[in-house]
């Protein structure tokens, strides 16, 4: 009986266009419904989270000394040979790096330098606007290495923020953390 | 000097129209990017203005300064003669349909539409058939495989919806015992002939939607067999013409189903200007299009010959036997 009446049921419902209209209701709905999109270099800008493997710093120790003892291990292990060091010994008989040149254009940002080294001295943090028109510009050396910013103390969300080609990215948020960016997405 | 006076106003009521009719597609596409945009959880054009608005504008300049290109095989005069004939059409049917009644200004009556032809409805249906050879002409004209099979498409369809949309308007004619779309109007001065013709309605809708290729009808530009159908060769300013005459056609077909099922200007419960009464009517047809574009998948070849000959041409006729029966037994409403 209710089988015959479910049968009933459908065939006005087809009569009547019930799926048609359940789909205009549903993108009726969506169209009132919060958009993903991360407006980037316009108004957002995505922090990402401290794990993230962003453009390579140099470390200094507590006094102001780089960290690194140019052992050349991240060289070494290096998969795509892009890092370059050439070592000196300072008056003290310290050893360091006169040249260290890691060419991010063919880095595939791994992070296996970050593990070789015994020093601590490499890291991978969390800048990854660092574009260029021309690839020479992508050598980066020892000095702009130690003024790169380190790992991100917290991450993943989305702050305010304004991409300006002269000023690069002004961030201008007081929550650190950012909004969920992934809590707009509509499950259903 | 009456004479001159009478003439100057048609001509100035054409040059409006025109204008109107030029303009509208701007804010029409920015308003179907939007929607699409909200639909799929996106913004839409956001970066040309205040929320994309000048984003048409963009897209104007664009169109105007890309190189107009021709191809080499191609028939070069027909080529040129196509957009012209696909945007002539939909412009042409405006001067028969009326906007209001009548608006006072400085004390003269000016009449809110251009001419009141007592055979508007078949002049807009004949018209309407001339756009035809604009997609005809340029699918054939461009010497191309994808415009060729485009343009068939397109006739076909064209033609087949083309009888059950002039079917479904009997109905409204035998309710208003007029063809004057004026007539049309005051007949649904009380009752809006939806409630009389619902079945003429659904399908003059449906057979709207096939006649503006508009999704689920737009086989004539299935962007995934066919490029874009038979506007594929077609660059610049000519690929906009095509374009506006596209809006124009969406347009038509909402103001003519608010004309002939919706009562035209005739508000219901909110007093307001007979005008505005109108323009939302015919701007909340126009949002329906585009929502039924963001909705549904696209009706393979075959079902749509199918729904046309099968399903809406004896819908149609039914409704004119039962409409004739009803009108003959029970009298006019």
């Amino acid at each position: 009986m209710s089988r015959a009446q479910d049968k009933v049921g459908t065939w006005i419902g087809w009569a009547f266009f019930a799926d048609l209209a359940n789909g205009l209701a549903l993108t009726f709905g969506y169209m009132f419904s919060k958009p993903v999109t991360m407006q980037y270099p316009d108004k957002e800008k995505w922090l990402p989270y401290s794990r993230y493997r962003g453009h390579h710093f140099l470390k200094r120790d507590e006094e102001g000394e780089i960290k690194c003892v140019a052992c050349e291990l991240c060289a070494r292990i290096c998969p795509c040979d892009c890092i370059e060091v050439v070592p000196y010994e300072d008056e003290k008989g310290n050893r360091h790096p006169a040249k260290f040149e890691i060419d991010t254009a063919r880095c595939l940002f791994c992070g296996l330098c970050e593990d070789a080294c015994p020093a601590d001295a490499i890291a991978l943090g969390q800048q990854y606007e660092f574009s260029s028109f021309s690839s020479a510009d992508l050598v980066i050396g020892r000095d702009d290495l130690l003024a790169k910013p380190g790992k991100a103390a917290t991450g993943g969300g989305v702050v305010a923020a304004r991409l300006n080609t002269e000023q690069g990215v002004l961030v201008k948020s007081s929550e650190q953390q950012g909004y969920n960016w992934w809590r707009n997405i509509r499950r259903t | 000097m009456e004479l001159i006076v009478a003439l100057g106003l048609i001509v100035f009521k054409v040059a409006f129209l025109i204008a109107i009719l030029l303009l509208l597609p701007l804010p029409l596409t920015w308003l179907e990017r939007k929607i699409a945009g909200h639909i799929q959880q996106r913004m839409g054009p956001m970066r040309v203005g205040w929320h994309g608005l000048l984003q048409p504008m963009a897209d104007g300049i664009k169109l105007l300064t890309k190189e107009d290109h021709i191809p080499a095989e191609a028939d070069r005069f027909l080529f040129k003669l196509a957009p012209i004939l696909a945007l002539a059409p939909p412009f042409v049917v405006f001067v028969a349909i009326p906007f209001g009644e009548s608006v006072s200004v400085l004390g003269h009556e000016i009449t809110l539409y251009v001419s009141n032809m007592n055979v508007a409805l078949l002049f807009v249906f004949a018209v309407i058939g001339i756009e035809v050879y604009g997609v005809i002409f340029g699918g054939w004209a461009a010497n191309s495989k994808y415009a060729v099979l485009g343009s068939l498409r397109t006739c076909a369809q064209m033609i087949s919806y083309e009888i059950p949309m002039g079917f479904a308007v009997i109905g409204v004619v035998m309710l208003a015992q007029s063809m004057s779309l004026l007539d049309i109007v005051r007949a649904q001065a009380d009752v809006w002939n939806i409630v009389y013709q619902p079945v003429g309605f659904f399908v003059f809708f449906v057979a709207g939607l096939a006649e503006a290729q508009r999704i689920p009808f737009d086989l004539s530009e299935a962007e995934g067999d066919l490029g874009a159908g038979f506007h594929t060769e077609y660059s610049g300013i000519r690929f906009a013409f095509f374009m506006v005459s596209e809006y124009a056609i969406v347009l038509l077909v909402s103001v003519l189903v608010v004309i002939l099922f919706f009562g035209g200007w005739n508000g219901v419960l909110i007093p307001l200007p007979p005008l505005l009464w109108f323009v939302l009517k015919v701007a909340f047809f126009v949002y329906v299009f585009i929502w039924f574009r963001f909705t549904f998948p696209r009706y393979r070849y075959d079902q749509l010959m199918a729904i046309g000959w099968k399903v809406l041409l004896p819908l149609s006729m039914a409704n004119i036997i039962i409409t004739g029966v009803l009108l003959g037994a029970v009298g006019a409403p």
